[in-house]
């Protein structure tokens, strides 16, 4: 059979491969018609309610402990705003109405939601989804008043990739993720419960897929590739042995050394805190890149300094009490390029790739929210968990700059100081993604603790092909010959100035690269959480020896495609 | 008594900020309601998540609440005070 390729939208960076499971709830709306009035007694009916009014309290309340637990305090909230839907004066006005009027209790429910679903449903954007909500209660009530079993989603088969229309916060309240494979729904965007909680639990999910997906039968294998957002049935050998091997690496929860005994550093790249303990679970030994941009998008305004501090200590304790000595590097603001923040009213062009971003905005316009940055991560460093905290600016192009971000470093230090609040300077280093930036190396490693390279970035400057541009894809290999170079020279360059040099872009991720990463004299590699595995088993059958032959061999010839063949 | 006052949070009356207004609101021997200022909808019960959320206001938005019994005065601090609350300055937030 040859396999089957449904596109949606991958939630999750992760892939798994399992055994379909469809998740279709019994539809407790079908009632049927309602009995004679005469045999209803409204009184026992009303009983019969309140009855499975509270116990759909008690299931409420436990859902959202247990999702408060697991995933945190955010998506926890929902399951309060059901618990107030749940007792509103209004839906029980409605439901009495209908049980005067001689309706059952089922009945009465469906009757008293219809008109408040249709209302939401008129409404748009976030609006609507309240009426997803009301769905969800009206749907709880209707199975505790008709006795219905619920489809028990947490005694899933190990294995099973769950396929669904929708998956409700009450639904993935259930979901184990040490059984889950994946899931894939019919609807749904990056946004939606499922999706958010998926992510936070580590399962692979993609979403939004279509209807298309009701052509996979119950049983059939699938791949569920949250990387790429594909959902693939039956899949051929190939693929199911890529799948295979990106999930099965068994983890490796201490460092790791080549063959030969050079230790190499094997650490994550993080998007927010909740991506820490999922990153520890997968064996990286500390933070290579902590982006946080986070904390300032999605919002109207900044966040404070205390904000930002509870937001970078919580990864390092995340860290710092599963790790010995962790470091964890974080990556002072850089938006701009394809990063805009709503409220930083940003422009296009000059803030566009090549205008005010990183390191540039920090010094100019954003001078102030670049200072309660340092505030936070000066403070972090003084504690016990935050004795491992390091601070990289993003696209530096001048040694000017540096000072400038050094000096500021040292203004927030005497500020703090004589404000008599505990603070430690912490390593810093410098992102190297321009092509300037490369040729500085030394100039900067003589300035700094480290130098991380972005692969991303420096491909694209340095092959002068924008990222985001489709037509512009071929030049975005980060083994083209002008890339290899320009790693090369850096590493050199840093070591020669005492600094060590790691790598934070998608390369660093890639397991078929690590022999030759670990060749041109990388000292640390930072990726998604994902491929730590896959990286950390690539780095102990490394030969340093062989791999510096393979690196050299590299430099040497002028083409992508003699680069690759290397490979 | 009644009071007219900007949204803070930044979702309006939505989700968590709309959970703890309705349930204050409910803790108060007074009969409140609330409405958008201009909206074109009916005051709703402020004890009512249905109305509440059905108001669709925004942070921003102007709303008036319009209280009636012994303890009016006390449930519209308690309102006011959670209106002009940020949302994630809520936790840190005593209520009533």
């Amino acid at each position: 059979m040859t396999e089957r390729r449904f596109d949606g939208v991958g939630a999750t960076p992760t892939v798994g491969v399992g055994t379909a499971r469809w998740y279709r709830p019994v539809d407790v709306t079908a009632l049927g018609e309602p009995p004679d009035p005469e045999t209803v007694s409204a009184a026992a009916e009303r009983k019969r309610f309140e009855t499975a009014q509270d116990k759909a309290a008690t299931e409420l309340e436990a859902e959202r402990e247990r999702t408060r637990e697991r995933v945190g305090d955010d998506e926890a909230n929902v399951f309060d705003a059901h618990l107030q839907f749940l007792r509103d004066p209004q839906i029980e006005a409605g439901v009495d109405e209908q049980l005067d009027g001689g309706l059952p209790g089922p009945h009465a429910v469906y009757a008293a939601f219809e008109d408040p679903i249709a209302q939401f449903e008129r409404m748009d954007g976030m609006m609507a989804e309240r009426a997803d909500d009301l769905r969800d209660i009206r749907d709880r009530l209707l199975r505790l008043l008709t006795d219905t079993a619920r489809t028990d989603l947490g005694a899933l088969a190990d294995g099973s990739v769950i396929l669904a229309e929708l998956l409700t916060p009450s639904d993935t309240a259930q979901l184990d993720p040490e059984a889950v494979a994946g899931i894939a729904t019919i609807k749904g965007g990056r946004t939606a419960h499922a999706a958010i909680i998926a992510r936070s639990l580590g399962i692979p999910a993609v979403v939004g897929i279509g209807e298309d997906l009701n052509q996979i039968d119950d049983g059939t294998e699938v791949v569920v590739d949250g990387q790429n957002g594909v959902v693939i049935a039956d899949p051929d050998e190939s693929t199911r042995t890529r799948a295979r091997e990106s999930t099965e690496i068994p983890v490796i929860d201490e460092p790791v050394s080549t063959a030969d005994g050079i230790e190499i550093e094997v650490a994550a790249n993080l998007g927010t805190p909740a991506e820490a303990q999922p990153a520890v679970a997968k064996g990286a030994d500390g933070v290579g890149l902590f982006r946080t941009e986070f904390l300032f998008q999605d919002r109207t305004a900044a966040p404070d300094e205390t904000e930002q501090y509870e937001a970078f200590l919580s990864v390092c304790e995340t860290f710092s009490e599963q790790i010995d000595d962790p470091r964890i590097v974080v990556r002072t603001l850089d938006v701009g390029g394809d990063k805009p923040i709503e409220y930083l009213d940003l422009d296009p062009e000059q803030n566009g790739f090549l205008g005010a971003r990183g390191i540039r905005l920090s010094l100019d316009e954003h001078a102030d929210l670049f200072e309660t940055q340092l505030r936070a991560l000066l403070r972090v460093a003084a504690t016990d968990a935050g004795g491992g905290l390091a601070v990289m600016f993003p696209l530096v192009s001048t040694v000017e700059e540096l000072e400038a971000a050094l000096e500021q470093v040292d203004r927030v230090a005497r500020s703090l100081d004589d404000e008599n609040i505990d603070y430690a300077i912490p390593e810093l280093g410098v992102m190297i993604e321009t092509p300037a930036s490369t040729y500085l190396a030394d100039a900067f490693a003589e300035r700094v603790e480290f130098l991380s390279i972005g692969t991303n970035d420096l491909t694209q400057y340095i092959q002068s092909a924008q990222r985001d541009l489709d037509r512009m894809s071929d030049y975005q290999d980060p083994l083209a010959p002008a890339v290899l170079r320009a790693v090369d020279r850096t590493v050199r360059a840093g070591h020669e100035g005492g600094a060590w040099v790691g790598m934070c872009g998608e390369m660093a991720g890639n397991p078929e690269l690590t022999e030759l990463l670990v060749g041109l004299g990388l000292d640390e590699l930072s990726m998604s959480a994902v491929t730590v595995p896959a990286v950390k088993t690539a780095i102990r059958e490394t030969d340093t020896e062989r791999a510096t032959v393979l690196a050299e061999s590299a430099l040497a010839v002028d083409t992508l495609a003699d680069v690759q063949d290397l490979l | 008594m009644e009071r007219t006052l900007t949204v803070v949070p930044e979702d309006g009356l939505h989700a968590r900020p709309a959970a703890t207004f309705v349930e204050t609101a409910s803790n108060f021997d007074a009969d409140v309601t609330v409405e958008a200022v201009d909206g074109n909808r009916p005051p709703v019960a402020a004890d009512s998540m249905l109305g509440v959320t059905g108001l669709g206001v925004r942070g921003g938005d102007d709303v008036r609440l319009v209280a009636d019994g012994p303890e009016a005065e006390a449930a519209l601090d308690a309102l006011e005070r959670i209106l002009s609350t940020p949302e994630d300055e809520l936790d840190e937030m005593e209520l009533p």
